[in-house]
């Protein structure tokens, strides 16, 4: 079957270049939730907290860009940084989810 | 007068050389080349040591994490639920090695997925294609009439 360019060129991205981008977005997110919470005035361990996760440690593999918010805890993570669950979620869906935040928002709406 | 130096239990900052190999000794399968897998270290803000397990390329995300609190080993797996705590490293490495899941696991399920297709294939689908070819048969000499 014959392949469009596009397809190509997502074939490529997929064999290299997105290698190191996927960690590169985590960290970039991790480092955007980081600043959200010092402007919230709270600390990892209060952040847990208040998530109602007994240790911190969590909260920390996500700044690092270790990991991503999982889904259900998205909501809550938003409202205790004092933000709006959509557009916080929709924030990280550019980090976490590129592409598919290209196809439903398009590129302009960073 | 001597003094005898006793190895100081490590409470904060980062991770002992004995600590490190012990982990990484614990998790040598998991982190043989043919995996994919690698691993990272990182500070909480506390200045907490994190060791994370990272799954293969492309993503590399998170797959276990072990922490070390106040003197205490926390085991979380890469979406935060917490596995296993203890004070005891030996302990926790072992229950670390026990959440990730082995290539010998996956081959199961692949091949329990292969035999459940075949299966499916076997029962359905073979009978329709005989019943469609017993109708060709009977069909063809009386389409051979038109032709």
């Amino acid at each position: 079957m014959k392949r469009g360019k596009h397809q190509d060129v997502f074939a490529e991205r997929l064999a290299g270049k997105v290698v190191p981008d996927a960690r590169q977005l985590r960290k970039t997110a991790g480092d955007w939730l980081k600043q959200r919470r010092a402007e919230a005035a709270l600390s990892q361990a209060d952040l847990a907290a208040r998530l109602g996760l007994k240790y911190y440690t969590f909260i920390s593999q996500v700044e690092n860009g270790f990991s991503r918010v999982p889904t259900e805890l998205l909501g809550a993570w938003a409202r205790e940084l004092g933000l709006e669950p959509a557009a916080f979620t929709r924030h990280l869906l550019m980090y976490y989810e590129p592409e598919l935040y290209r196809l439903l928002f398009g590129a302009e709406n960073k | 007068m001597s003094v005898v130096a006793f190895e100081r239990k490590q409470d904060i900052g980062e991770w002992s050389e004995r600590e490190l190999n012990t982990i990484t000794a614990a998790l040598n399968a998991a982190l043989s080349p043919a995996t994919g897998r690698t691993w990272e270290t990182g500070m909480t803000e506390k200045g907490d040591a994190q060791f994370y397990l990272l799954g293969p390329l492309p993503d590399q995300a998170c797959e276990l994490c072990v922490s070390r609190i106040g003197g205490r080993y926390v085991l979380e797996d890469g979406s935060g639920r917490l596995l296993f705590e203890h004070r005891n490293l030996d302990l926790v490495v072992l229950h670390a090695r026990a959440a990730i899941p082995s290539t010998s696991r996956l081959m199961v399920r692949a091949i329990i997925v292969w035999c459940a297709i075949r299966s499916v294939i076997h029962e359905k689908i073979e009978p329709m294609l005989g019943e469609s070819e017993e109708l060709l048969v009977e069909l063809a000499p009386q389409l051979a009439v038109f032709a």
